[in-house]
């Protein structure tokens, strides 16, 4: 009895959760007009979750687009198409791949940032000055970082595309020989411009979801050194497999 | 004689039209345990009124009730003519756009430095030229002497120095009300004297009212008009300092006069001692 009781109230716990979570979500659309109306606080936010994760982003996508280029060179040598390893990279790249990755490594570099940063903002009552102050926390911390988030995935995500290519050009053409002309032709033959937009398009919904999961476990982390820890290792967890159930919600219905 | 002589007692005050912030019969309870049990306090306008009581009476709560950061389950709490929890949004926004308050670790924005912390208020509240709000800031960091270290990030502060920087913030939008939460704790004497002196000192200058939550009897003594002693969810005595110090209650006696043990007990609830070391297990399970 103790079990199923158990398995209640975890479920209970759960969609309690999931409901807080829509209406953060819901206070925060209902903010965003008014965030848009002080775009320095959003520029600020957009350096620090997208232009302070450059390095991470671009050395990851190097790294990522050279082991494709050795795979997948193996992989097509075997079958005698080399010649398409291009193609090959620039499809998984752009729809599945680059978003997928940047969004890990985001959740993982920005979102813990994000969190932790809220977190302790709440720990060191610098949220209730706020509010004492007269000033609206969700308007003035949460959501600048909502948006700066939410801006900077889909930039990173076309980034790390671009590098992980110059990764998998560098591997093909100048260590394994391909022609560069028929590598860089047969990709722009066979890239539709749909195949960008998917990607772009998961690099902003996986940017909503790991920003929103960001901010909201830091607004609620319990004011304390564990739990300021808590939220920072469940930012990481849930925006991980929010990404990967995600990814394959929004290619079933883009397919 | 004050004109609090005759109330140096735990009964209910009686408001009046001067006061600033009147609490009457509040109850408030945190998960079914209750904080406070029908208190009644009335702040006077531009008096130091010191809110005072052993650790976890509910101090703290008493501020956020004011503050309209938490509602009471019971009772009213009327803030400068305005029912706190009757009022909206941006109706308590306003309302706390007339307050000021430090918080006992100062809760300065650590990012930016003391110069922007302090015209932090003016910068989301007022449009003003860069050249008023560079003067309305070191006119108060002056105020709070430091003047000087505007250019400095909050970790570079003592102790000290950050709650006087807070000082400073919580007066630049010239506040009626100065709520001071535990603002002597964990001081040095030095500073502890310079923010003594400073609550009086703004509090007679600027015409404020100010309230100050601590349980540092001595220094409170000092520049307090009235004071309250809060337990078990109650006022259990009022008046000035003068009068606490004569106050028959014993509790009111062991809390002035710093006595470890009394109705307030040295030892949290536990089994018998010499029947719990017997019986002590070799490893705590």
């Amino acid at each position: 009895m103790s079990v199923v009781r158990d398995m209640l109230a975890s479920f209970a716990g759960f969609f309690a959760r999931v409901g807080a979570l829509t209406r953060f979500f819901l206070r925060l659309l209902w903010l965003t007009p008014s965030g848009l109306r002080r775009p320095r606080l959003v520029v600020e936010q957009v350096y620090n979750a997208g232009a302070l994760s450059l390095v991470i982003i671009m050395t990851s996508g190097l790294f990522v687009g050279m082991v494709m280029g050795l795979q997948g060179y193996d992989l097509l040598s075997r079958i005698g198409s080399e010649d398409s390893l291009g193609i090959g990279a620039a499809l998984t790249l752009l729809k599945e791949l680059g978003p997928v990755v940047t969004s890990l490594l985001f959740a993982g570099r920005a979102g813990t940032s994000i969190a932790s940063e809220i977190g302790l903002m709440r720990a060191t009552d610098q949220l209730s000055a706020m509010e004492i102050m007269a000033v609206d926390p969700m308007r003035r911390v949460v959501l600048p970082r909502f948006l700066g988030g939410v801006i900077s995935m889909p930039l990173l995500t076309a980034i790390f595309v671009a590098i992980s290519l110059y990764g998998v050009q560098l591997i093909g053409v100048q260590y394994f020989g391909i022609d560069q002309g028929q590598f860089w032709s047969e990709m722009r033959g066979a890239v539709e411009i749909e195949d960008v937009r998917e990607g772009l398009i998961k690099g902003l919904v996986f940017g909503l979801a790991c920003s929103l999961i960001a901010v909201f476990e830091g607004y609620n982390a319990e004011p304390t050194a564990e739990g300021v820890g808590r939220a920072t290792t469940r930012t990481v967890v849930v925006s991980s497999v929010a990404t990967l159930v995600l990814d394959y919600i929004v290619t079933a219905i883009l397919l | 004689m004050s004109s609090y002589s005759r109330s140096a007692n735990g009964g209910t005050p009686v408001a009046r039209a001067d006061d600033i912030a009147v609490l009457e019969g509040v109850h408030y309870s945190v998960d079914d345990k209750p904080i406070f049990r029908g208190l009644d306090i009335a702040i006077r306008r531009g008096h130091i009124t010191a809110i005072m009581g052993p650790s976890g009476t509910g101090k703290t709560t008493l501020l956020r009730l004011i503050t309209g950061q938490i509602l009471a389950d019971r009772g009213t709490v009327v803030v400068d003519g305005s029912d706190v929890a009757k009022l909206s949004r941006n109706g308590l926004y306003a309302l706390r756009r007339r307050m000021g308050m430090l918080f006992q670790n100062g809760a300065l924005l650590t990012d930016i430095d003391v110069f922007e912390n302090v015209a932090f208020p003016l910068r989301e509240h007022a449009k003003l030229p860069e050249r008023l709000v560079s003067t309305l800031v070191l006119t108060k960091l002056h105020a709070v002497g430091l003047r000087g270290a505007a250019h400095l990030l909050p970790r570079q502060l003592s102790g000290g120095m950050a709650r006087r920087v807070a000082l400073a913030r919580a007066i630049v939008m010239d506040p009626d009300i100065l709520i001071y939460d535990e603002p002597f704790a964990g001081l040095d004497p030095i500073s502890m004297g310079v923010v003594m002196r400073l609550i009086r000192s703004l509090n007679d200058a600027l015409g404020i009212s100010s309230i100050v939550v601590t349980h540092d009897v001595q220094e409170v003594a000092q520049i307090a008009d009235l004071s309250y002693i809060l337990s078990e969810g109650q006022v259990v005595a009022r008046g000035t300092p003068r009068e606490l110090r004569d106050h028959p209650s014993p509790i009111v006696h062991q809390f002035m006069d710093g006595l470890a043990d009394g109705p307030v007990p040295f030892h949290y609830p536990a089994p018998d001692y010499y029947q719990q070391l017997l019986h002590a297990p070799e490893a705590r399970p």
